[in-house]
């Protein structure tokens, strides 16, 4: 397909017959470079194909190819006018996102026990294969009509963390008539736990702060050694994208929608089928949400006992969420009007002001949480002023390797040691499947945050370096 | 080996042949949890039999597969010897043994979702061709 550049880190996809918007993409030359090796640039043209969908079919600088919908594909559709919902643009891991925690320990503090932090955070939480939850079964329906409130009233997690949370870590209209037998099965044995794949548990160090005020906002200081979590919704979550794609597939020829790929399947917001798949999506929503908060709390112990302290302070930074469809105001065509706003693998990210922010983050913004590969760097960027996607920022580095090939690179023995010897601890769910994760499987994650920066998206605020890993 | 494995940036599919759709179906269903896991015997009384009811070829294989990620996850088991018995056009029967996951040798990430991306299901002079991908 053909991409006209318009700025430094802005390329358009010019409108091709079925498209009722243009594609827009950012990225710097080199990113787009590796955009190009794949089929991202054709599902960025796809998603444009999608009723009611306005301005652009956006794509954020950690794009790459996903299924249906680009991975970083941001997609606003108007509520009033036919716009639709896809499940397809959400993903199987709803609610996915990412939790930051704050501590009082430098680097040094880390490095005298750092062995018994590792081992003591590898024990407690779960990941990989087969792993099942650390919180009781019977929590379940509590926590999906509930999501992180429901975890806190149970003794996880402390008082302050609801409102560092996106949507206050509840998702609302969660229904849980809503989500199957099968989702609810699946996610009984699974709250608190990480999952596998790309999903992690790393403590890190704030290696430099570019911007003094929000960092002392976010209670950020260069030294200080945080946790970041990465996981969704689980299996309840990937059920319940399962099923209601199937039911939207069906469902979709009675509207007369079509769409070039099935995995776009879509209804109108203001439809039965709409309407119940956006209670479905905030039900799992909340599992998600209540499955980082219970996390982070066995992250806090872990801390605690590894140090000897009964009590640990560890305040919660943020908890965003990047795989999400919301409804939300923006400004189309000099007026407000509610859109559906799909970010699959991107981030919300609003600016400062914003009426939904907690009041002692309004003043600098939202802070957008951006992890890079295992062994490299992560951000942490602010909403801007005047983000020109949606309040949409990118969710993290993006690959640009299959995992079958970054398996022929090295070995999972081979990327551990390359860890352990940059001073990187790593506790694997399984080493073998280090090697699909290793940092050369991804884009370079400050570049990422170059055009973040750059094209507005979100503003930098500080860069975090890797101590140690816990990856599912 | 009937199946090969696609490359994909991020996710992960997989091709396969069959002479007969219920062959197919099952090639698919193997080649899926070949990029999980090896290894392992089947459990006596570890076993799956379910029936799948689908409107299209195309959905039919999207719910056999998905259908047998869902029993994977909540019996902590994988699926081997999976057989495939269509009772009609569109409608399968599934059988298969399990490995208890402890037993298993781990090859890949669990497959959290089987996908409608790029999805092919086609009869062709030589047999069915299938092509899906899977949400990794």
């Amino acid at each position: 397909m053909e991409l006209r550049r318009v700025s430094e880190v802005v390329w358009d996809l010019p409108q091709e017959e079925g498209m009722r918007v243009p594609g827009r993409i950012f990225a710097s030359e080199a990113l787009m470079e590796h955009v190009q090796k794949d089929r991202a640039t054709v599902q960025v043209a796809n998603v444009a194909h999608l009723p009611g969908i306005v301005e652009a079919s956006f794509a954020m600088p950690d794009i790459h190819w996903g299924y249906g919908f680009p991975i970083g594909g941001v997609a606003a559709t108007a509520v009033d006018d036919d716009g639709v919902v896809s499940p397809g643009g959400v993903g199987f891991d709803i609610c996915c996102g990412v939790r930051l925690i704050a501590s009082q320990l430098t680097e040094p503090d880390f490095e005298a026990h750092r062995d018994v932090i590792m081992s003591e955070l590898a024990r407690r939480i779960p990941r990989g294969v087969g792993k099942g939850g650390i919180a009781p079964a019977g929590l379940l329906t509590d926590i999906l009509r509930r999501g992180a409130a429901a975890a806190l009233n149970q003794g996880y997690g402390v008082d302050g963390d609801l409102e560092r949370c996106e949507e206050l870590g509840i998702s609302q209209g969660a229904a849980l008539n809503a989500i199957s037998d099968r989702a609810k099965e699946r996610g009984r044995l699974q709250i608190g736990s990480l999952g596998s794949g790309n999903h992690f548990l790393e403590v890190q160090v704030v290696d430099s702060i570019l911007d003094d005020e929000a960092a002392a906002v976010y209670g950020l200081a260069e030294g200080m050694v945080v946790v970041m979590i990465h996981c969704g919704s689980r299996g309840l979550g990937h059920q319940t994208c399962t099923d209601h794609l199937r039911l939207m597939g069906e469902a979709m020829h009675r509207y007369g929608i079509d769409v070039p790929d099935r995995q776009l399947a879509c209804v109108p917001v203001q439809s039965q089928e709409g309407e119940k798949y956006l209670a479905a999506m905030a039900t799992a929503a909340n599992f998600a949400w209540a499955n980082r908060h219970i996390l982070a709390h066995e992250a806090r112990q872990a801390f605690a006992v590894a140090l000897g302290v009964e009590d640990i302070e560890m305040p919660l930074v943020f908890d965003v969420a990047h795989n999400l469809a919301k409804i939300e105001s923006h400004e189309v065509g000099g007026r407000s009007v509610p859109l559906c706003v799909h970010r699959k693998g991107a981030t919300r990210a609003f600016g400062p002001g914003h009426p939904e922010l907690p009041p002692d983050l309004r003043s600098v913004g939202q802070p957008v949480l951006v992890p890079g590969s295992m062994g490299t760097a992560s951000w942490v960027l602010r909403g801007s002023d005047s983000n020109p996607s949606f309040d949409s920022a990118a969710h993290g580095a993006g690959r640009v390797m299959s995992r079958k090939k970054a398996k022929g690179v090295a070995s999972g023995q081979e990327v551990r040691r390359r860890l352990e010897s940059s001073g990187i601890s790593v506790r694997p769910g399984s080493v073998r499947l280090l090697s699909e994760e290793a940092p050369y499987a991804y884009k370079d994650v400050d570049a990422v945050a170059d055009v973040c920066a750059q094209a507005d998206l979100a503003a930098k605020v500080a860069r975090l370096k890797p101590l140690g890993v816990v990856k599912g | 080996m009937p199946y090969t494995v696609l490359s994909h940036t991020a996710d992960t599919g997989i091709e396969a042949t069959a002479p007969t759709l219920a062959g197919l179906i099952s090639e698919l269903a193997t080649g899926m949890f070949a990029l999980v896991a090896s290894g392992g015997v089947a459990e006596a009384g570890l076993t799956i039999e379910a029936m799948v009811e689908a409107g299209s070829v195309e959905d039919l294989v999207v719910d056999v597969l998905s259908d047998l990620l869902y029993r994977s996850e909540v019996e902590d088991l994988i699926p081997i010897d999976i057989v495939i018995t269509l009772s009609a056009p569109t409608n399968a029967l599934v059988r298969a043994g399990g490995v208890p996951i402890a037993d298993i040798e781990v090859l890949g990430p669990p497959i959290k979702a089987v996908t409608y991306h790029d999805l092919a299901v086609e009869e062709t002079p030589d047999g069915w061709i299938g092509r899906v991908y899977f949400d990794v």
